[in-house]
């Protein structure tokens, strides 16, 4: 993203919570934030919920974005929008948030029949997808899905999206014009829009797939020679000489502790984190709990005094090291495939969007395939 | 795509269908197209070429560090050692991969063991020059609470962090400065062995110090097995502890795993130093002090009451060198130890009478000339606090504008005087080499008022400046009083050593080898307190630089390292 589409898509995003622009300089925004967006990117959680609760008037909060690092206003508290910044991040997670589920219908006036006629038009429904697929192994590679099905008479386009960006659209009905029922479900509709991504991903290159896995399949190979080897050349595994209390000593001056696997009774496990608890905070203090509370709950204790044992030092066996190894590389290499949502919604158009071109293959075959020569 | 499993996103469903059956709530039409306009921004369209450089708007790379992390991300699938020589930057090599998995969705949870004098500086540059949101380390909560963290490695390894760290799947881990884990049979080692990683970078600049063994642990920490069992990897390459057989197999597997840039390798110019000693002749009274100072500092030394210790008696000796304000300061103090009947406050006294007649100041007066000479950014070094304070002052006596710039100062102070040195002050007055992470490369005139005598301390003053970024070539003036052990120090570490003329990073290396650092500081005072004559002790530092020169001298290189070089 160059910096002028930064500031065109900041502006946008914006506009679209009517905000007020308090100065727009070639270089630079100064922008009163909404409420709604004060609370996605102001960063101040704390302050919206006392806000909210105590129900007192908020100050909003004045931001000033520059969009060259090299032309900073004089002045003025600015920080630098870009595609990395944090800040630029939180505008997008926002945008997403408020923009998932759409229903719009098409307002081609031009296609009205002729005035004077009251003959209500037929407006036809869709559902629009659009997600993303990701090819994972070591790297990765995305491929943007816009996929629409038409609800009426089932098929399936790509590019939907694309299409859909140059008609006018509206939330509201347009006068003289009706929609037509929905003959399949949502969960039909889906499984079609399956169907046609898994089709798609099927015709893609799969070569990063064969690549990694022979590649992984050769590091295995690797580690299972060399613990076999391992096995054979140490029997005892390298217990021996794993105290080596010289090398200690001279590398750690301090905290010398050899390292011999110690006989003792296991030291009791670390206090659990619950970080990864169901609930934000947000959804926390909605539900009506006390802050206090939350951090109680999802702090991290730290591990009494008593419980802290330098001595409890256990080194993996090879086998378990080979294991811990083989685990690292099938995380590192194996592909997988990960087919994402991004936002959908309901469509009612007059127009037709057109049949497709080469993704689209799959979908023309539906079609008589040879009425085009004839 | 047979064999790859497919995850389907199904959670949307039932929102939507919610929506339908309600008829509302909508999103608004032209945040549905943001929304999709910023997935497109950062869809990943490709899986070989770098996506993290347009997140770093800031961030110009050199190219060597950007093919090195090419070829990390592709041949090495993010499990390398970095073992570029110093000042080549492995640390933006090692930011640039960890933002590319990062930026890819590929790496979250990372973890960065450093020396534990390095932990804040990793965290502020991964901050600053990557936007990489890391935390350095300080409370037990933060393993499982932060997603990138820096720590060192001796605090990771003991309870309770071990236990955490352990318990964790790190996405990514990288060791810095890691040829502190050459030995497989210290601790250090064995718990990085045990770490769960996925991705891994290995940095250090002297992946052999000693022997070949060390590369050989480094290698296997990275990728068990990767050369073999130890006895093959013996039997294979090694022929004695530096020697090293099929140089050529060894060399192509240690390329699949090393990436080590060289500043010879060319693409990388550094501008050049010129260095210029300053001889600066005493006056009468100002060459009195310096006599009268350095008998007192040898009879005490001789006499040894034990009152003053020898480092004392140095310093003393020293800062004569430096500015009267600097040896007062001492003397003061000295004076204040002694009991009142004691002979030597009489002869403190008698110094310190010295020092108020004392008009003239030929050094600051050079400095002045030298400074106005210049005309441009100059950072003048000294040792001395007292030094540092009466330059300021006599600099502001003849319209010379300047800050002051010491070690204890606070982080955002010394970014303060930094800026403030950019933009409104000429001169820089440094008592330290400004820390880790001060950007001073705008400036390229160094002024060594008086010298340090530990090497690498000269090496860090001139590397704050003189540095990948400079685009000037740097001048380095050396003010010496003729005639003082200044003179013969200056001499020693300039035309003896050719301190100045060394490639970055060649100093590291002997001093090292000759484990100097601790020790020439120590030997030089000797020899200057233990020396009858003046002629004495520069025949003795004569031959202390001979022996300094003769380990720089190229020895036969072992070939192992050549292997390993390429």
């Amino acid at each position: 993203m160059q910096a002028n589409q930064v500031r065109q898509f900041v502006e946008r995003y914006l506009a679209t919570f009517s905000a007020h622009i308090v100065e727009s300089h070639p270089d630079y925004l100064t922008v009163k934030l909404p409420v709604e967006v004060d609370k996605d990117i102001g960063n101040r959680p704390f302050y919206w919920s006392w806000v909210d609760k105590m129900n007192l008037a908020y100050q909003p909060l004045v931001l000033t974005f520059a969009f060259h690092p090299d032309r900073m206003p004089d002045g003025l508290r600015a920080e630098h929008l870009h595609l990395g910044a944090g800040r630029m991040q939180q505008i997008f997670a926002s945008a997403k948030k408020h923009g998932q589920f759409v229903c719009m219908y098409e307002q081609n006036t031009a296609s009205l029949p002729a005035t004077g006629k009251r003959r209500s038009t037929p407006l036809v429904p869709w559902l629009g997808i659009n997600l993303k697929v990701s090819f994972l192994c070591d790297k990765r590679r995305d491929l943007m899905l816009y996929l629409g099905v038409n609800l009426h008479q089932p098929r399936v386009v790509h590019d939907f999206s694309t299409y859909l960006f140059q008609l006018p659209l509206s939330p509201a009905i347009p006068d003289y014009f009706y929609t037509l029922d929905r003959k399949i479900s949502v969960e039909d509709a889906l499984q079609m829009a399956r169907q046609e991504a898994e089709a798609v991903i099927a015709k893609e290159d799969q070569a990063w797939a064969a690549e990694a896995k022979a590649r992984l399949a050769e590091e295995l190979d690797i580690l299972a020679a060399y613990y076999e080897e391992l096995a054979k050349r140490e029997p005892q595994a390298e217990q021996a000489d794993a105290d080596d209390e010289e090398a200690e000593k001279a590398e750690e001056p301090q905290a010398a502790q050899a390292i011999v696997p110690l006989p003792q009774t296991e030291a009791p496990p670390v206090a659990e984190p619950v970080v990864e608890a169901a609930q934000t905070i947000d959804e926390y203090r909605s539900s009506g709990g006390r802050i206090l509370d939350f951090l109680r709950a999802n702090g991290i204790q730290v591990t009494p005094r008593e419980e802290i044992n330098q001595e409890e030092w256990k080194k993996s066996t090879p086998e378990e090291e080979k294991q811990r190894r083989m685990d690292e590389l099938r995380w590192q290499y194996e592909p997988r495939i990960e087919v994402h949502f991004i936002n959908g919604g309901l469509f009612y158009l007059h127009s037709n969007p057109p049949v497709q071109k080469l993704s689209g293959a799959k979908t023309v075959r539906h079609l008589p395939a040879n009425g085009r020569i004839m | 795509m047979p064999n790859v499993p497919v995850s389907f996103d199904t959670s949307w469903i039932s929102p939507l269908t919610e929506r339908l059956h309600e008829d509302g709530p909508w999103d608004k039409w032209e945040l549905f197209k943001l929304a999709l306009e910023a997935e497109e921004a950062m869809a990943v369209r490709e899986f070989d070429s770098l996506q993290c450089l347009n997140y770093l708007p800031l961030l110009s790379p050199f190219p060597h560090q950007l093919q090195t992390a090419e070829r990390v991300l592709n041949d090495m699938r993010g499990r390398a050692i970095l073992a570029d020589e110093v000042g080549l930057g492995k640390t933006i090599e090692a930011g640039l991969i960890m933002k590319e998995y990062m930026v890819r969705g590929l790496a979250k949870k990372i973890l960065v063991l450093v020396p534990a004098s390095l932990v804040i500086q990793w965290t502020k540059e991964l901050q600053q020059k990557f936007g990489i949101p890391a935390v350095a380390q300080k409370k037990e909560y933060m393993w499982r609470q932060h997603e990138v963290v820096v720590a060192s490695i001796d605090t990771a390894k003991r309870d309770p962090h071990r236990r955490h760290v352990l318990d964790i799947d790190y996405d990514m881990l990288i060791i810095d400065e890691a040829h502190k884990l050459k030995n497989k049979r210290t601790r250090n080692y064995q718990f990085v062995k045990e770490i769960r990683k996925k991705y891994c970078l290995l940095l250090t600049a002297t992946p052999i110090q000693n022997e070949m063994d060390e590369l050989y642990n480094l290698i296997n920490l990275l990728k068990p097995g990767h050369l073999g069992h130890s006895t093959s990897f013996s039997t294979n390459y090694v022929e004695g502890k530096r020697q090293s057989k099929n140089s050529e197999k060894l060399r192509e597997e240690i390329e699949k795993v090393m990436i080590r840039n060289k500043r010879s390798d060319g693409g990388i110019q550094f501008t050049s130093r010129r260095v210029q000693s300053i001889p600066i002749e005493l006056t009468q009274e100002e060459m009195e002090l310096y006599e009268g100072v350095t008998r007192f500092v040898h009879d005490q030394y001789k006499t040894g009451t034990g009152l003053f210790n020898s480092l004392a008696l140095i310093t003393l000796q020293r800062e004569v060198c430096s500015s009267k304000e600097a040896s007062f300061m001492t003397l003061y103090n000295m004076h204040q130890r002694t009991s009142e009947e004691s002979l030597l406050r009489a002869q403190i006294l008698e110094l310190v009478e010295m020092i108020k007649r004392i008009e003239t100041h030929s050094k600051a007066a050079k400095t002045v000339e030298l400074i106005q000479q210049i005309n441009d950014k100059v950072i003048v070094f000294t040792e001395y606090r007292a030094t540092q304070n009466y330059l300021q002052k006599y600099l502001h006596d003849h319209g010379i504008t300047s800050v002051p710039f010491r070690g204890g100062f606070k982080r955002s102070k010394k970014d303060w005087m930094t800026d403030l040195f950019q933009n409104r002050a000429q001169v820089l007055i440094a008592t330290e080499a400004g820390g880790e992470g001060i950007n001073l490369q705008f400036c390229n005139q160094v002024i060594n008022y008086d010298m340090p005598w530990n090497p690498m301390r000269v090496e860090q003053r001139i590397g704050r400046v003189h540095r990948l970024g400079q685009k000037r070539d740097v001048h380095i003036y050396n003010l010496s009083t003729v005639g003082t052990i200044e003179e013969h120090i200056l001499k020693l570490l300039y035309e003896k050593i050719d301190l100045f003329e060394m490639v970055i990073g060649e100093l590291d290396d002997i001093v090292e080898r000759l484990n100097l650092s601790s020790s020439l500081e120590e030997n030089l005072t000797q020899i200057i307190m233990d020396s009858a004559s003046t002629r004495e002790m520069a025949l003795k530092l004569d031959n202390m630089g001979h022996a300094i020169r003769a380990s720089r001298q190229p020895h036969a290189a072992p070939a192992l390292s050549e292997a390993a070089e390429q």
